[in-house]
């Protein structure tokens, strides 16, 4: 058994009291009921309310705490809001995770997702630093390094295959950029303003033979 | 040795409310620590269907798919990112069991006839099971008209037919179809999500859970997903595996 951290991602485990007390970013403003329920509840959306399908994104909602014990053990606590990083953290540690790469996920997708394979090279490297880099998570499928308390991820999730899938289209076919739209959900990719969505074709090479030249 | 039960779920990237189901059913069973370890993968979600069995060293391990139709889902995308073989997967200590989805047990018919009695249909009144359905797979439909069809029988109703939200008979030709005074729409869903609470109700116009529209009344009950008989059905499809 791997002991839990007193820092895992966004969590802070405060271990002065009879019970481990366990905090989300900032100053707790609000008590939370000891139910894995209302934990995940209340971690699935950020602060603005917007829905968080990626649960190690930085978007952590602020100022809570919630009581471990009998009635939600610490792991289950820590379960709720970053699934399985425990057992990735434990199997790690003991060199016993299992490692699936990026092109092997793409490659096995079938039905809408089949034209994730296309997306290219730079592409794929563009895709994984845009969106791993605002996950507490370490992509150690990627052969990142993982350091003592950091949460590996040992393979692509289904926001970056979606995020892969529609930058393959965008690729294709270029799309027109748009102003950021703070209120698009998180990984509505394919709505001009999403966050992603923009940064990735920012960061777009320019079609061959399109002029870029302003004068 | 542990026997585990997994419910394999959608998920979804854009509503947080469609894994509500198979999270609530998840946490009844574990309630009733009928296993020991219960335990939820999602294909659109975390934990990840791919990853859900990691730290699972030994034992039985029954996955039952929380879907309404034995398709694409439950035949490709389920078994591929699980690395299922079939109903029977062996792999080093672990014994892995995959049963038929939730949503093609014969007890669901009575969970879409106690969803229309729960809005008020009796004898008199129709009732449309509505499914998703999809023109790329012709599997998907089958279930509803099986489920229309065991309603029709085993129910009081006047009429009973299927209809779809995505190939014919659509959805939108509600109220041609039907003739009966009042017509009550029970969606055959897993979840209160995207589908069923805003294309569905946008689509068909409706006002709320009940719509008066010239003369007749349409009733629009929650989808037989997120009905309690949901956990009976996963224990038994669960038992079932393993006899």
């Amino acid at each position: 058994m791997t002991a839990i951290p007193d820092h895992l991602g966004q969590l802070t485990v405060d271990r002065h009291g009879d019970a481990p007390i366990l905090r989300g970013p900032g100053d707790p403003s609000i008590t939370l009921p000891p139910s894995e329920d209302a934990l995940r509840r209340h971690t699935r959306l950020d602060d603005s309310g917007r829905y968080r399908p990626l649960s190690g994104a930085r978007t952590l909602a602020a100022g809570w705490q919630v009581e471990t014990g009998e009635a939600l053990p610490l792991e289950r606590a820590i379960e709720a809001v970053y699934p399985l990083a425990l057992t990735h953290l434990r199997l790690h540690a003991e060199g016993e995770l299992p490692l699936v790469t990026l092109d092997d996920v793409l490659s096995r997708q079938t039905g809408r997702y089949e034209h994730a394979a296309r997306l290219s090279h730079s592409g794929r490297n563009r895709a994984i630093r845009l969106l791993c880099g605002q996950c507490v998570r370490i992509p150690v499928w990627d052969g990142r390094a993982c350091t003592p308390g950091a949460i590996p991820c040992p393979e692509p999730c289904s926001v970056l295959v979606s995020l892969c899938r529609e930058a393959a289209l965008w690729e294709n076919d270029p799309p027109s950029p748009a102003s950021v739209v703070p209120h698009v959900a998180f990984a509505a990719f394919d709505e001009p303003g999403n966050e992603l969505r923009e940064a990735f074709l920012a960061d777009m090479p320019p079609p061959p033979g399109r002029n870029t030249s302003s004068g | 040795m542990t026997a585990s039960l997994v419910l394999a779920g959608h998920g979804s990237h854009l509503n947080q409310n469609s894994s509500d189901p198979v999270w609530s059913t998840a946490a009844r069973i574990r309630s009733s620590s009928t296993f020991a370890d219960v335990r939820v993968g999602f294909w659109k979600e975390e934990p990840s269907l791919s990853r859900v069995l990691d730290g699972c060293e030994a034992g039985d391990v029954t996955v039952v798919p929380f879907f309404i139709s034995d398709g694409y889902f439950t035949r490709t995308v389920v078994p591929r990112e699980m690395g299922l073989d079939g109903p029977l997967t062996v792999r080093g200590p672990l014994r892995i069991r995959y049963t038929p989805p939730v949503g093609a047990h014969p007890a669901i018919a009575g969970v879409i006839i106690e969803r229309a009695r729960e809005a008020g249909a009796g004898p008199g009144d129709a009732v449309a099971v509505l499914g998703h359905g999809t023109r790329r797979d012709s599997r998907s439909k089958k279930n509803v008209y099986h489920m229309a069809s065991l309603v029709r029988e085993q129910g009081p109703f006047a009429r009973v037919e299927a209809l779809f939200l995505d190939q014919d008979p659509n959805m939108l030709q509600l109220l041609e179809i039907f003739h009966e005074p009042t017509v009550v729409v029970v969606p055959l869903f897993v979840a209160d999500g995207w589908h069923v609470g805003e294309t569905i109700p946008d689509d068909l116009s409706l006002d709320g859970p009940e719509t008066r529209r010239a003369g007749r009344t349409v009733r629009y009950t929650p989808p037989v997903g997120t009905h309690p008989t949901m956990t009976r059905v996963v224990l038994e499809l669960a038992r079932e595996a393993v006899t």
